[in-house]
């Protein structure tokens, strides 16, 4: 009797480890994909002219910025409008971040907390705006699947940061499976509570072959009816950037 | 009987067996004594909690509904744009003394090259507000107040100490505007308060022009405070501020609906009610013992009052009475007692560790010496419970006494 019962089992469990997991043929592995995103994402150089809208509730506001990036963790931004905003700068050098304050003319060294907090009160942090790392170094990743994001067939990828203090430990993206680029990620926390909804549209290609999106729409979790979309007016990649720009005296100069 | 003749039995009751007396009294005097104490200790710590807490956020404040409704998050975007209507008409207003309007955000703030780590509250309003509302000068450790219209602002001690600011340091606040932009301000540090009040000390001080740019908020402010004579006046002045054309769609609160002090003014009863209850029964409770005793001594004599006509009611009266006869001079002795501690607490307090307050709340403005208020009140209260814990104990054994049938009592071996 025991056998009767037992030989299905021991039948399921042999075709189970004999067959390859579904459509596993089919599947990149993730760290193609990651890298062909990093290949996209990443930048030895980059400026961007990009305006930043935050709807928040009722409230509506806009910001208009220049920014320049110079590898993973080196990079620049200006506020040109609105007028009580003009001339606010920023920098990053490595971890280390810096402001400076027109209307008190003073240069502020930004830490702890603060770095994590909403920039010009949007749903991007100044970690978020300021860095451009490649995922591949920081996240192990696995395919679980395929799905549809915008009529767009993607690859979705459940990543978990090595280094379990990053800001988001885990990532679930969908990936376009032509254009590599993550058309919507949920960042989640350590806890596993989700933080942060960050899609990626109107994607265009530029030299070389990379394809980055024009537009951007962040969604913060944990502020309710908050949303803020950013819209690059202009991108340059590869572009020759003068030294001074990633200096104290450019974020100083009058 | 007579009721004069049964308080005269009462009374000569009372002198028979001195000890049993002064037990009786002993327990109605330790009761008394320590409820004066108690009330007046609860009522002063409350009454300080109060008056403080309504001083700081007004008798009745104006906001914009929904910054009444999400006032946990501070939301500066939830403003009244301007003020000006509201306070000019306010002025007229029956009852009202006062009228400031007040902006409060978190900021971080700094004296050095570096910023992010030390979290406070600013707080902008008029300077009277902060003299003639706060005690600004009172609370001043080092330094002066601000000048209306300089560079200037003062900290909270605890605040000064976590940045490290010293008198006649630049220190930049770094906010928000009411849209989320960064805003910063710096000020020359001219004063630095030691209220006694942990969430005082951890705050910044603003002119309100300062505040109103920091906020972006021109003409405008996230409250009015709104003051009376005293915290009571509150509900009767609201009702007047609601009427203003200024105030239509705001919403006019006086502080008795504002938590935490709606709920303060609960807890206050139910704590004084729990301290009365405690009291009373543990007092009620020796009286109780006392007066069975002296009830089962006097079984035969019972018997005989009741063989000579002494109704039941009579027979009630009898040791209830004798008990209120001692519960009167208990009482009496038992507030002048109680009144010497309550008294020296009310004018010199008790004062706790910085530790301890600033550990005590948040959300509640704790002052580090506490004091007693001893009110007639407490006084006559007190007397009055003295005198119910007599009734209370002597009740029972009364009872037993009026049951007994007088031809078993005169049977009744002592």
């Amino acid at each position: 009797m025991r056998a009767v019962l037992l030989a299905p089992l021991l039948a399921l469990l042999a075709s189970l480890w004999a067959a390859p997991p579904a459509r596993a043929a089919g599947l990149p592995t993730a760290e193609a994909i990651l890298s062909k995103i990093d290949a996209n994402l990443v930048y030895e150089t980059r400026t961007a002219t990009m305006t930043m809208t935050v709807e928040s509730g009722k409230r509506t506001r806009s910001y208009s910025m220049v920014s320049y990036g110079r590898g993973e963790s080196d990079s620049a931004m200006e506020y040109l409008s609105p007028a009580r905003d003009k001339g606010t700068r920023m920098l990053k050098l490595g971890e280390e971040m810096w402001t400076y304050l027109p209307s008190i003319d003073r240069t502020q060294k930004i830490s702890g907390h603060m770095l994590r907090q909403g920039m010009m009160g949007s749903d991007v942090s100044y970690e978020d705006m300021l860095s451009a790392s490649a995922l591949r170094e920081r996240y192990d990743a696995k395919v679980t699947g395929e799905d549809v994001v915008d009529g767009r067939p993607v690859w979705k990828l459940e990543m978990t940061a090595r280094d379990p203090s990053l800001t988001y430990p885990k990532r679930v993206s969908w990936i376009d499976q032509e254009l590599y680029i993550p058309l919507k990620q949920e960042l989640y926390a350590l806890s596993g509570m989700l933080l942060k909804t960050w899609t990626m549209s109107e994607i265009r290609e530029y030299p070389g072959g990379r394809r980055f999106p024009a537009r951007m729409e962040i969604a913060d979790a944990l502020k309710k009816g908050s949303r803020t979309v950013i819209v690059f007016t202009e991108l340059k990649f590869g572009v020759d950037l003068v030294e001074e720009v990633f200096s104290m005296r450019w974020l100083e100069r009058k | 009987m007579r009721s004069s003749s049964l308080v005269r039995l009462a009374a000569r009751n009372a002198t028979r067996k001195p000890t049993r007396t002064l037990l009786t009294a002993g327990m109605v005097v330790a009761g008394t004594s320590l409820l004066v104490v108690a009330l007046a200790w609860v009522e002063g710590i409350f009454s300080q909690m109060l008056e403080q807490g309504t001083d700081a956020s007004g008798h009745v404040r104006v906001v914009a509904p929904e910054f009444a409704a999400r006032e946990a998050l501070m939301p500066l975007y939830e403003n009244i744009p301007d003020t000006g209507p509201l306070v000019e008409q306010a002025r007229g207003a029956p009852g009202v003394l006062g009228i400031y309007p007040r902006i409060t955000a978190g900021v971080t703030l700094t004296v050095g090259d570096e910023i992010g780590d030390v979290f406070g509250l600013a707080v902008g309003a008029p300077r009277e507000w902060f003299t003639e509302r706060m005690d600004a000068d009172a609370s001043l450790a080092e330094g002066r107040w601000f000048e209306e219209g300089a560079d200037e602002l003062v900290l909270g001690a605890t605040l000064a100490r976590r940045a490290g600011a010293r008198l006649g340091d630049e220190v930049v606040v770094l906010g928000t505007t009411q849209d989320g932009s960064l805003s910063p301000v710096k000020g020359t540090l001219v004063g630095i308060t030691r209220g006694g009040n942990a969430l005082l000390d951890r705050q910044v001080f603003l002119p309100l022009p300062k505040m109103r740019w920091l906020a972006d908020i021109p003409e405008g402010a996230t409250e009015v405070l709104i003051y009376g004579g005293h915290h009571d006046d509150a509900p009767g002045i609201a009702a007047g501020i609601s009427a203003l054309p200024a105030a239509a769609g705001l919403t006019v609160q006086p502080w008795t609906v504002r938590e935490p002090w709606a709920g303060m003014v609960k807890t206050i009863g139910a704590v004084q009610g729990f301290l009365v209850f405690i009291v009373v029964f543990l007092a009620g409770l020796g009286v109780w013992n006392t007066m069975m005793m002296s009830v089962l001594e006097r079984t035969r004599e019972v018997g005989v009052l009741r063989a000579m006509g002494l109704t039941r009611a009579g027979a009630v009266a009898l040791f209830v009475g004798e008990a209120a006869a001692i519960a009167v001079l208990g009482g009496i002795v038992g507030v002048a007692l109680g009144s010497l501690p309550a008294w020296w607490l009310s004018h010199h307090g008790l004062t706790l560790s910085e530790q301890l307050t600033s550990n005590f709340s948040e959300q509640l403005p704790i002052s580090a010496t506490l004091y007693a208020r001893l009110t007639p009140g407490t006084m006559v209260g007190s007397f009055f419970l003295g005198l119910a814990m007599a009734v209370v104990g002597s009740a029972l054994p009364a009872l037993r006494a009026a049951s007994i049938q007088p031809v078993a009592a005169m049977r009744h071996e002592r």
